[in-house]
């Protein structure tokens, strides 16, 4: 931790509701903020933002080229460290693409019975946004490799 | 007098009995050992949640102007006339009393609510508490009613709940606590948050097992809404251990290798309790209003995960504590059987010696 300062990278943590997933440092970490992708590179203004559904990648440094899925939480940003605190996290090669798949259905009836009930909808638009990241994230992994 | 051959078969049956608990113990430690691990990593994002919401709750933006009063609907208190009460007790038995101190301690609540003249909501977790809870109050009946309009082409649903009793349960959660996964907990949550908002119930609390470490257990009664402070939690009946169990327990920790003391804050612990609270103005991504909003359910979510998961781990301690005094006891039973046949066969041996000495004198 202590050296990070002078070698002008950031230290990266990603942490779960029940896990620490990552614990490194980056050159640069590319985040799905709830209203779009921001990048962060060493000595970002402080900075707190709602976390949506997405790729976090992360460039360079210790962690190499990483990738992961989150969906929803909170990130703050400091000059030296990057903390994400996500609901959801997941390696690409823990994304279960058939149960991504049926959250999709499962959204599309929610979405279907809501009826005249707004946050149901919300329920489903969440809900639709994370499968499709989350399939879109898996898809990118099987087309890396 | 029983004879040897009775005497020798209980031996053998409680031998097989003392294999049987002492197997339950070592597997109860082992499944001990997981949960406190998982409390463990579950603890910095607690602690980061809760710091990003004080950092928030500096902001003036989230208060209101005329008042001064923060706007969230979850911190708003209102006169308590309608208490949702969530019990968590175990999934299975042989814990001790365990679930029946659970129950116990609900009941008493609840009572008391009652006496007061408040109604009572339950959302039991737990299998154990599903089943002890049914027996005593009734579950709450819902009416939903459907209006058709516009040609049949729209449809409108209403669900109307008819109380018929002070205590009801509203909710069953019995497999809950098989994996305690944050997207179920977070349901629960989700509903008990959405049902506080739209007034239908004025305060939530919790019962459960709270789990420091082996030793350090105690049974309280926790207000989960509404939130009056964050990060502290506000207890109002706790039952601590009895130095007796204190005892017991330490002895069934010692004797399968669980660590008795509290765990350390870990590094990422202690750098979690820094999180979000730089001394630095930070540029919000969103309306300070906006992320608060949406964090509060998260924050009730991640305190209802911690208590489950916690109980969970107590329910392990106290099965391990209970099958360690099963075996301790079976040992002491063995014991004084044996030393019972032992008497019972030198008794018959003595009666046949003096049976031939007297036989032989008589010649």
């Amino acid at each position: 931790m202590a050296d990070t300062n002078q070698s002008g990278l950031l230290a990266v943590r990603l942490v779960t509701s029940d896990r620490v997933l990552v614990d490194t440092t980056a050159e640069a970490v590319e985040l799905p903020s709830i209203s779009g992708y921001l990048e962060a590179l060493y000595g970002h203004a402080p900075l707190l933002s709602e976390l949506g559904a997405g790729e976090v990648r992360l460039h360079g440094g210790e962690s190499g080229n990483q990738k992961f899925f989150v969906a929803w939480g909170f990130v703050e940003v400091l000059p030296e460290r990057i903390t994400i605190l996500a609901e959801n996290a997941l390696r690409p090669d823990e994304i279960n693409v058939e149960a991504a798949r049926a959250e999709l259905a499962e959204a599309d009836k929610i979405r279907h019975e809501a009826g005249d009930d707004g946050s149901k909808y919300d329920e489903a638009n969440a809900l639709t946004r994370e499968a499709e990241e989350k399939l879109a994230s898996a898809g990118a992994a099987t087309a890396s490799h | 007098m029983a004879n040897v051959l009775d005497l020798r078969r209980r031996i053998r049956s409680v031998k097989n009995t003392r294999q049987i608990t002492k197997a339950m113990k070592m597997v109860s430690a082992a499944k001990l050992r997981r949960a406190q691990e998982r409390a463990l990593q579950a603890r910095p994002y607690a602690q980061m949640i809760s710091n990003v919401l004080e950092s928030l709750m500096r902001r003036s933006d989230i208060y209101n102007e005329e008042t001064g009063d923060v706007r969230h609907p979850l911190l708003v208190e209102r006169e308590e006339k309608n208490v949702l009460v969530v019990v968590v007790a175990g999934d299975k038995g042989f814990a001790g009393a365990f679930n029946s101190n659970i129950t116990k301690a609900a009941h008493s609540f609840i009572s008391q609510r009652q006496a007061a003249g408040q109604n009572v909501d339950i959302e039991s977790v737990g299998r154990k508490a599903r089943d002890l809870v049914a027996k005593r109050y009734p579950a709450a009946v819902y009416q939903k009613t459907e209006e058709h309009y516009d040609n049949e082409l729209s449809t409108h649903f209403e669900v109307t709940r008819q109380r018929s009793a002070p205590v009801e349960t509203t909710g069953e959660h019995p497999t809950l606590l098989n994996k305690v996964h944050i997207d179920e907990v977070s349901h629960l949550a989700h509903t008990i948050t959405e049902r506080y908002t739209r007034e239908e119930i004025d305060s939530v609390y919790i019962v459960y097992n709270e789990f420091k470490s082996v030793i350090a257990q105690r049974l309280v009664v926790e207000k989960l809404l509404p939130i009056r402070k964050l990060g502290s939690h506000e207890i109002t009946v706790a039952e601590e251990m009895t130095e007796e169990q204190r005892e017991a327990a330490a002895h069934a920790a010692r004797t399968s290798g669980v660590s008795l003391g509290e765990t350390e804050d870990s590094v990422i612990e202690s750098e979690a309790k820094k999180f979000g609270t730089a001394e630095v103005d930070y540029i919000f991504d969103q309306q300070p209003e906006k992320l608060f909003r949406n964090l509060m359910p998260r924050y009730v979510t991640t305190q209802l995960f911690h208590a489950l998961l916690e109980s969970v781990a107590a329910e392990h301690a106290a099965r391990m504590t209970a099958m360690d005094s099963a075996t301790n006891n079976a040992g002491d039973m063995i014991d004084a059987l044996s030393l019972e046949m032992n008497r019972v066969r030198q008794a018959a041996i003595t009666k046949e010696i003096i049976e031939i000495v007297s036989g032989a004198a008589a010649l």
